[in-house]
């Protein structure tokens, strides 16, 4: 079963106190931090290390799939029923370039949302967050404050919680 | 003009979705009505049959394989917009593209009706896709046709999920910007989604990669339609030019169809005029400026190649397209396509509304026309002169395309009412963040 939380967050109003507090947060060795953005910021990419994503992976995976599921396709229906046009050969292999690249970019963008719900939820299972009440409704994240949550075991705390009011963070809660 | 914060654009955006006014509801109104004569036509064709329509020998294509063309063109620009646009950064994308994706969505929506209208027995549209069946008979795969089922569907498979993909933050905010069963509402498709750092890394990286992957797809799709007339041996179809200058136009008439839609839009809704700026009108004013001098070149280059290759045929339909008795299309397409966009070389045209408005609707007329063009003068004037002939429009052709325009502006009016019309996290990126120390 999934751990509850313990931990502090905080919400904040400007993108540079909270890239300070998350680097300072990572100094001292907290390192399972979820922040909360209204939109992607490079700042706070290059303040948690600039982790990267392996969705590319998936979607190569789903452009290989695509492809050999159309020439597959292509040539099992062409030899079931031979329909000579022209002269030119049954299976051709110039008349699978379209077919092939459609369902390359298709399968290949199938793969890619189901990475991208695979990975999200995956990280999100790795990454407590409060169950509170009151983060659950928290509804300025998606409008114009930054957010920042770190489990941590209750005698650190102490410690989170002075760093966030040390970077002048507008609410700090604590939750265990 | 008041300063945009993060705030102010998700009160702008959650005005334009308040409930419709009567303006908006007296045009619903307008608009379904168009959408009814379609259908009723439409009725009336599959009860008679194709011969309600104007299509008969020897113009075999006609006005609704003209209407498919013409869709898909204007189907490309919202990709366009949104992912080559996206790749390059341009700075006018960000606050035209969700409009112009919900755009590409309709547009292909409505241009995947035509092949089907166009078939006569409609019952009979499954037969062109390769299903399992008892006799084991497959689809054609030669068949520029076959691979047009395979683009057409891909593209739409695309440009929706990339749609609904763009559209998951900005759900998200109106979301936590509702209550009551709005928010429950907008709870179900925004996925759970909060801003943070875990979803916004795999989010922007598999954006970006459906930016990388959809490119392409806006180069092939139109490339693949223009097969369908270019690997034919008629006069007029059969040229080499035709992939290029078919993505061109149809980037031309997507981007005129985006001022057409976007100018109403802002005038609509005062919030958006501070949001879609001037200059991101001017950005697109310029695209259809470089589109047309493209397709002016295609244009020059067909009756250039017509002369210089001393096929008699060839030469015989270029004199019939600007000469013949099809010459009024001809001519109406060169002063909408490329006279009337050379006013978009002043400035101040460029930054006159009203002017920006007229220019568009004339460039979506003349790009009807240049599909008209290609599919009805080339048929009407073929190898033999017994077979030449003329095209006769007909009510049923004529109002199943004016509900073809009820149909996608249908999807357009629901659109600005449900949906984020402008991309709320993406004009976040553009503004400078809150910052304490502004010099940091």
């Amino acid at each position: 079963m999934r751990k509850s939380f313990s931990g502090v967050w905080a919400t904040f109003e400007y993108l540079d106190d909270i890239c300070a507090a998350i680097q300072e947060l990572r100094n001292k060795g907290y390192a399972k931090l979820t922040t909360h953005t209204p939109c992607p910021r490079h700042e706070i990419d290059d303040a948690l290390g600039n982790p990267q994503s392996s969705i590319p992976y998936f979607t190569l995976a789903g452009g290989i799939v695509g492809f050999g599921l159309a020439v597959l396709v292509i040539i099992k229906m062409t030899l079931n029923w031979i329909l000579p046009v022209s002269g030119k050969p049954v299976v051709s292999i110039p008349i699978m370039g379209p077919i092939a690249f459609e369902l390359s970019v298709l399968i290949a963008i199938f793969f890619t949302i189901g990475g991208l719900f695979y990975l999200i939820l995956r990280d999100t299972w790795r990454h407590t967050r409060p169950g509170s009440k009151k983060y659950k409704s928290y509804n300025r994240f998606m409008r114009d404050r930054f957010g920042l949550v770190v489990p941590c075991d209750l005698d650190q705390i102490e410690e989170v919680e002075s760093i966030f009011k040390k970077y002048l963070a507008e609410e700090v809660i604590v939750e265990n | 003009m008041s300063q945009i914060t993060y705030g102010s654009i998700n009160d702008s955006v959650a005005e334009s979705m308040l409930p419709p006014g009567r303006r908006w509801i007296i045009a619903f109104l307008f608009i379904l009505s168009a959408l009814s004569m379609g259908v009723f036509a439409f009725a009336v064709q599959l009860r008679h049959g194709l011969e309600w329509s104007g299509i008969s020998h020897p113009i075999n294509w006609g006005v609704y394989i003209t209407n498919f063309v013409f869709w898909v063109g204007i189907g490309h620009a919202g990709t366009l917009i949104s992912a080559v646009l996206y790749l390059v950064r341009a700075p006018f994308r960000n606050s035209i593209y969700r409009a112009s994706e919900a755009m590409t969505v309709f547009a292909v929506m409505t241009a995947g009706l035509f092949p089907i209208i166009h078939l006569g027995r409609a019952w009979y549209a499954y037969w062109l896709f390769p299903y399992p069946n008892q006799r084991e008979l497959w689809v054609n795969f030669k068949s520029p046709l076959i691979w047009d089922v395979f683009a057409v569907s891909t593209y739409m498979s695309v440009s929706i999920a990339f749609f609904i993909l763009g559209l998951i933050p900005d759900l998200a905010a109106i979301r936590d910007e509702s209550k009551g069963v709005k928010r429950f509402l907008y709870a179900i498709p925004s996925f759970g989604f909060k801003g943070t750092n875990h979803q916004w890394l795999h989010y922007m990286r598999g954006y970006l990669l459906f930016a990388a992957i959809a490119t392409p797809l806006v180069f092939s799709v139109h490339s693949i339609v223009s097969w369908d007339f270019a690997m034919s041996g008629l006069p007029g179809w059969h040229s080499t030019i035709f992939a290029p200058y078919f993505v061109a136009g149809a980037i031309f008439s997507g981007c005129a169809m985006v001022l057409t839609i976007m100018i109403p839009l802002r005038k609509a809704f005062p919030g958006f005029s501070a949001i879609i700026k001037l200059k991101d009108l001017d950005g697109m004013a310029k695209m259809i400026i470089f589109t047309s001098l493209i397709v002016t070149y295609a244009y020059t280059v067909e009756f250039f190649i017509a002369y210089y290759s001393g096929a008699k045929f060839e030469r015989a339909l270029f004199w019939f397209r600007p000469f013949g008795e099809m010459k009024w299309y001809f001519w109406l397409m060169v002063f909408c396509n490329c006279l009337v966009p050379v006013s978009l070389w002043f400035k101040k045209v460029r930054s006159n509304i009203a002017l920006l408005f007229i220019v568009s609707l004339l460039v979506n007329v003349g790009m009807w026309l240049e599909r008209f063009n290609i599919v009805g003068t080339s048929l009407a004037h073929g190898f033999d002169p017994f077979a030449w002939g003329n095209y006769t429009f007909e009510w049923v052709e004529i109002w199943i395309t004016i509900g073809s325009f009820g149909w996608f502006f249908m999807w357009f009016f629901i659109f600005v009412k449900i949906m984020p019309s402008i991309a709320i996290a993406e004009m976040k990126e553009t503004l400078e963040p809150p910052l304490r120390n502004k010099n940091a």
